[in-house]
């Protein structure tokens, strides 16, 4: 099982146990996603301009599909990828069906500010 | 040395997400955000998965952020202003709860160190698209379709929402077939500020209405 998918020595050899700590660990992978999950709520909160909360969302639908890619690489199971190819597929609707929402806002407020769209009235 | 890519790339996908955070233009915040995307889809490629890491630059940096960067410039955005003296009471709150994610990761770095699993190696075919596509169209059809209709109802739902609504703007070029026309095109007496509309059953009606029938015969007698 730890050696699966070594076809040359060089490759094998690289992932001797010694030779451990020069290799990315899954918690590396876990502790960037975690960051930069942070971030993206960091930058829901703090920004007022509602597209760049909605790049904000994406950096966090990002981080989680790194969490992703990352289990199903170092378990060797390909349903992970699959999950975040779907949830592209979300991203890519949500992208379209947010930024009409912003337009309409845009129509009707002349601005882009989440504070002055407080009322749930178009 | 793959350490050394990881830090690099993971170095760069932070600091250009801290840049997107920090930028108030929402254009450069777009790029530092197209920043992010590339530099993940190289940690894809680390993690032996091709495929995702071009969908990632396909759709990601390619489709979503064009779509981003699109509406940006539609909407002419203004520089965002800075705000300060706002939710000083929530302060201690973001400190406490900063404390305590960073000792979930500092636990998540300890503990993890005693799983030590491989990672897919380059010739191992995890990640690859014929893997992908054989568990997509076997296991996973179910999901497929699902997102299928998502997809068309993200369609309806954009193009609902980004319409104009309510009357037609009395400048607008009304092709027939539409169901309601402002009465100031129909009747060249009746002032532009009316906003009354006219409504038409049927095509032929509202090309009559228009005079796009008296049209089409002038320019067959032509």
């Amino acid at each position: 099982m730890k050696q699966r998918g070594c076809s040359d020595t060089s490759a094998c050899a690289t992932s001797q146990s010694e030779n451990n700590e020069m290799e990315p660990q899954l918690s590396w992978y876990l502790a960037l996603s975690a960051v930069l999950f942070t971030i993206g709520v960091t930058g829901v909160i703090i920004k007022r301009n509602i597209i760049a909360m909605f790049m904000c969302i994406e950096l966090m639908l990002n981080s989680v599909n790194l969490t992703f890619v990352a289990f199903s690489s170092f378990f060797q199971d390909v349903t992970g990828q699959l999950f975040v190819f779907i949830v592209m597929t979300v991203a890519a609707a949500e992208a379209a069906v947010g930024l009409g929402i912003i337009i309409a806002i845009f129509r009707n407020r002349e601005s882009l500010d989440v504070d002055e769209a407080s009322i749930l009235k178009l | 040395m793959l350490a050394l890519l990881f830090l690099l790339f993971a170095a760069l996908a932070v600091g250009c997400a801290l840049a997107m955070v920090a930028q108030r233009n929402p254009l450069y915040s777009a790029i530092s955000l197209i920043g992010v995307f590339v530099s993940l889809a190289c940690l894809y490629i680390m993690l032996a998965a091709p495929f995702i890491a071009a969908v990632q630059v396909i759709v990601y940096a390619g489709a979503i952020m064009v779509l981003v960067v699109f509406v940006i410039m539609l909407l002419n955005v203004e520089v965002e202003e800075r705000r300060t003296g706002r939710l000083k009471f929530l302060v201690p709150a973001a400190v406490v709860l900063a404390f305590v994610l960073f000792a979930e990761v500092a636990f998540i770095l300890a503990s993890m160190q005693e799983f030590y699993v491989t990672p897919a190696s380059a010739s191992a075919n995890v990640g690859v698209t014929h893997s992908i596509g054989t568990a997509l169209f076997t296991q996973y059809l179910l999901p497929f379709e699902i997102t299928s209709i998502l997809l068309l109802m993200a369609i309806v739902g954009a193009m609902t929402l980004a319409r104009r609504g309510g009357l037609l703007s009395p400048n607008a070029r009304v092709i027939p077939g539409a169901q309601q026309l402002p009465l100031s095109i129909v009747d060249a007496s009746v002032g532009i500020e009316d906003t009354r509309a006219v409504e038409t059953d049927t095509t032929d009606e509202a090309a009559r209405l228009l005079g796009y029938e008296r049209l089409r015969d002038e320019s067959e007698r032509e």
